[in-house]
């Protein structure tokens, strides 16, 4: 059997927990050959694969849920902060780079100072640090120095749930709680 | 008079949370719970929850209708961080209060007053400064509640209707509690703090009576985090309150959405994200691992192990037997040539272990040795070992009487 040009490193990537980006090599081949990859993961794993137009990313059943939540965190409070500061938050995360004493300003000043501190990953410098190097890991933030960093598109994953959230709201649904 | 235990009162709140959450929301909306109101509340969990809401002194009747008491109104709003918005009027008192005690406080100093109400007084201050800051506090918090809404805009009021909203905001509660909190302006209770810090680090250092110095050290340091908490106060009134109408002219679904998500971020749902497996596909210990799974259908030809259990043909020496033979054969000339002849006799094969044996018998007391006078040796070949030995005559010994 001839496998998909690229192959170990994708399922290397998507394994892991990675996003692959559309400006990677690779995405090429996990788009041209997506029925293949959509089935492999679901039949050697039950994983789901997502192929969007700029990411790539697997779902397991079971979910990374600490970090997803501190990612989702991090975001909120950072956008919030943006568009506080009068910023276009959008326009930031799309295109703005981060230092991240910029982002200690922001978290240390922020009037949700309580949630933070009640974070373990989010409360001090050296936690949100780990988490940027954690987001860099996955592919969601890029590091461009030691202490800067852009986001990739797969930053949008969690753009579009926070849409979701507020549709779910105001359409009045309740929204799905955890535990 | 509360006949029970605060324990079966704690546990009853516990059972019946519902029911007092219930009144509580009816309270912050009206003011007051209306009797049809509480029995339609009470009657869902039956009709002795009333007798035990006024037992335990949960509600009192006003008129015909009912309140909750305010040390159960406060503890559910400090629970569910629900504060009612104070207009700072309310918070202004603590002005009047605080400046009054300090100013008491000074007299009492300069005038040498008594000491016991010194010290009372400045437990007081310390209260009622207490008092203040938590007070800010929860006000800060429902402002920022009130406002974070209006920017979230989950129930897409109209742009007018948002501006009529934050200027009330902001014209009654957020500009007088600026007022209030903002140090650079003289009659600021934020102002006075710093004033009665200064003196009561002077209290604490220099004072006479220990007692009250411990006092002082004690409002000192409250006031030090006071300062604090008040600072960061008026930077969220500065930073995020005051220009309320300027961030409510922007409005984005994604900011309502994270809005929405930080109200209680540990319930909310959140986007699924792939839980990696710990190591790889295939483990690194693997081989050994799968050799271990087969090994346990192995099923090796069974080995049995017998034991030895031949007779061993284990000499006993005879001591009695050979000593009578010797006695038949007196004199001996070669003792140990005599030996050799009983023993090859005997068997097929001198061994050393029986040939000592055997050599053991001259110790014999009933015999007597006689050396060769010109050490003459003989040579005895044993099945391990060649044995040079001397001539030893052997005779009878002679019998004391």
């Amino acid at each position: 059997m001839v496998y998909p040009k690229d192959h170990r490193h994708i399922t290397d990537d998507l394994m892991s927990g990675k996003f692959i980006l559309a400006s990677h090599e690779t995405f090429a081949s996990l788009k041209e050959n997506a029925d293949f990859y959509t089935d492999f993961f679901k039949q050697s794993f039950n994983y789901e694969l997502i192929i969007k137009s700029d990411y790539a990313y697997l779902l397991s059943k079971e979910t990374n849920e600490n970090f997803s939540r501190d990612v989702c965190i991090f975001i909120a409070v950072l956008s919030y902060e943006l568009d506080r500061d009068g910023k276009n938050f959008m326009d930031a995360l799309e295109f703005s780079e981060f230092t991240v004493e910029e982002v200690d300003r922001y978290f240390e000043n922020t009037s949700f100072i309580d949630l933070i501190e009640s974070n373990k990953q989010l409360r001090d410098a050296e936690g949100r640090r780990h988490l940027i190097n954690a987001m860099t890991r996955r592919h969601i933030a890029h590091k461009n120095f030691e202490d800067r960093f852009t986001f990739t598109p797969a930053y949008k994953m969690f753009i579009d749930f926070a849409k979701e959230l507020a549709l779910k709201r105001m359409g009045g649904e309740l929204q799905p709680v955890m535990n | 008079m509360i006949k029970a235990e605060p324990r079966t009162i704690l546990s009853f709140l516990h059972t019946y949370f519902e029911v007092v959450h219930d009144l509580f929301a009816i309270q912050s909306e009206d003011g007051i719970i209306r009797k049809e109101m509480l029995n339609r509340v009470c009657e869902r969990h039956g009709s002795f929850i009333q007798a035990k809401l006024r037992d335990y002194r949960v509600v009192r009747s006003v008129g015909e209708d009912f309140e909750m008491r305010d040390a159960y109104f406060k503890m559910m709003e400090f629970l569910l961080l629900e504060f009612k918005p104070l207009l700072p009027e309310t918070i202004e008192k603590y002005m009047m209060s605080i400046s009054e005690l300090f100013l008491k406080i000074r007299r009492s100093i300069a005038q040498q007053s008594d000491r016991d109400i010194l010290q009372e007084r400045v437990k007081n201050l310390n209260q009622q400064i207490r008092e203040f800051v938590d007070m800010v506090e929860k006000n800060t918090w429902r402002l920022l509640n009130e406002t974070r809404d209006l920017k979230s805009n989950i129930e897409r009021i109209e742009y007018r209707d948002k501006v009529h909203k934050a200027s009330f905001w902001i014209e009654y509660y957020i500009l007088p509690l600026n007022k209030i909190l903002d140090v650079n302006h003289s009659d600021s209770i934020a102002q006075k703090l710093i004033e009665i810090s200064e003196f009561a680090n002077r209290g604490r250092l220099d004072f006479a009576e220990e007692t009250v110095r411990s006092e002082f050290e004690k409002l000192y340091v409250q006031l030090l985090q006071t300062n604090g908490d008040l600072l960061r106060q008026s930077k969220i009134l500065t930073n995020e309150l005051l220009p309320l109408l300027e961030r409510i002219r922007t409005e984005s679904l994604i900011l309502t959405g994270w809005i929405e998500f930080l109200r209680n971020p540990y319930k909310a749902a959140i986007p699924p994200m792939l839980k990696t497996q710990r190591g790889l596909v295939y483990a690194k210990d693997m081989l050994y691992k799968v050799r271990e799974f087969f090994q346990q259908f192995e099923h090796p030809e069974n080995v049995y192990l017998e034991e030895d259990n031949a007779p061993f043909d284990k000499w006993i020496f005879d001591r009695e037997l050979y000593k009578s033979k010797l006695n038949a054969v007196l004199p001996v000339p070669d003792f140990f040539n005599w030996c050799v002849k009983e023993l090859g006799s005997s068997f097929p094969e001198i061994e050393t272990e029986k040939f000592f044996a055997m050599t053991g018998l001259i110790f014999d007391e009933e015999f007597s040795i006689e050396y060769n006078p010109e050490g003459a040796r003989a040579g005895i070949r044993t099945t391990t070992s060649q044995l040079t030995v001397p001539l030893l005559r052997i005779e009878a010994s002679e019998k004391i009487k």
